[in-house]
């Protein structure tokens, strides 16, 4: 039996400039990008604290570098606009009912940023406490 | 009839994506905060990061926390982006692009988790 012949409609690869939402959808999956090298990042961080402290010294200092810095600040505006487009549609893919009624998806969303904060504050005045 | 393709291993990495996703949102920006900006911008004073006392809590129990839920899933998020990425982007070939993206994923995930587990056990 012949196959029949596929109709494959061209695309072209800049499709995704064409409109606004598509620009937006593509920079949110370029989010990763930035967190990929951060997790680079902390395991060379473990890996400097099992080789001992010569090697936990010079992952601080990479870490200090200038440029460093600057990904992992485009990094955290990453993460924080991955949560903004992330958080929204929770409540509307998994919508949380006690009893009748069901959460307002503004409390929701508002409950997962108090998270996001309650663990980076958390987290922070530990390394202050130590110090 | 036409016959459907079943992917039995997509709600594995779909899983591993979405817990990821949870992950980047919820527990990334307290570490980038600290590791990324307040400790090398010298905020933080330098002897909350002190080698000796630090080792214990990386490599411990703390450790594993921290490699699961800052490396190893936020990692298998990032790949499984970049796999699909490709694919909008009509770059490679997807059965390949699978191979190295959750591959990749796999390493980072083994070489974070593995350095805190030989050092618990």
């Amino acid at each position: 039996m012949q196959k029949p012949a596929s109709y494959r409609p061209s695309m072209s690869r800049r499709w995704w400039l064409q409109h606004q939402h598509f620009v937006l959808y593509m920079l949110r999956e370029a989010t990763v990008v930035p967190l990929v090298f951060f997790a680079g990042c902390m395991i060379a961080g473990l890996w400097a604290l099992n080789s001992g402290a010569e090697a936990w010294v010079s992952w601080q200092a990479f870490m200090a570098n200038p440029l460093v810095i600057l990904i992992n600040l485009l990094t955290l505006a990453a993460s924080l606009f991955h949560a903004a487009t992330f958080f929204p549609l929770m409540p509307r893919v998994m919508p949380i009912r006690i009893g009748a009624k069901t959460l307002p998806v503004n409390a929701i969303v508002g409950g997962m940023w108090a998270v996001v904060a309650i663990i980076a504050i958390a987290l922070v005045a530990y390394f202050i406490w130590r110090a | 009839m036409m016959k459907h393709h079943i992917a039995k291993d997509e709600p594995l990495w779909w899983a591993l994506f979405s817990a990821g996703g949870i992950c980047f949102a919820m527990l990334v920006p307290a570490a980038i905060l600290v590791f990324g900006l307040l400790m090398p911008m010298g905020i933080i004073p330098a002897s909350a990061f002190d080698y000796e006392s630090l080792r214990g809590l990386g490599l411990g129990w703390p450790g594993l926390i921290f490699a699961g839920g800052v490396i190893a899933l936020p990692a298998f998020h990032a790949l499984h982006r970049i796999r699909h990425s490709c694919a909008d982007l009509m770059l490679g070939k997807e059965s390949v692009n699978k191979v190295w993206a959750y591959g990749l994923a796999s390493l980072m995930s083994l070489m974070a988790v593995g350095v805190v587990l030989v050092n618990l056990f």
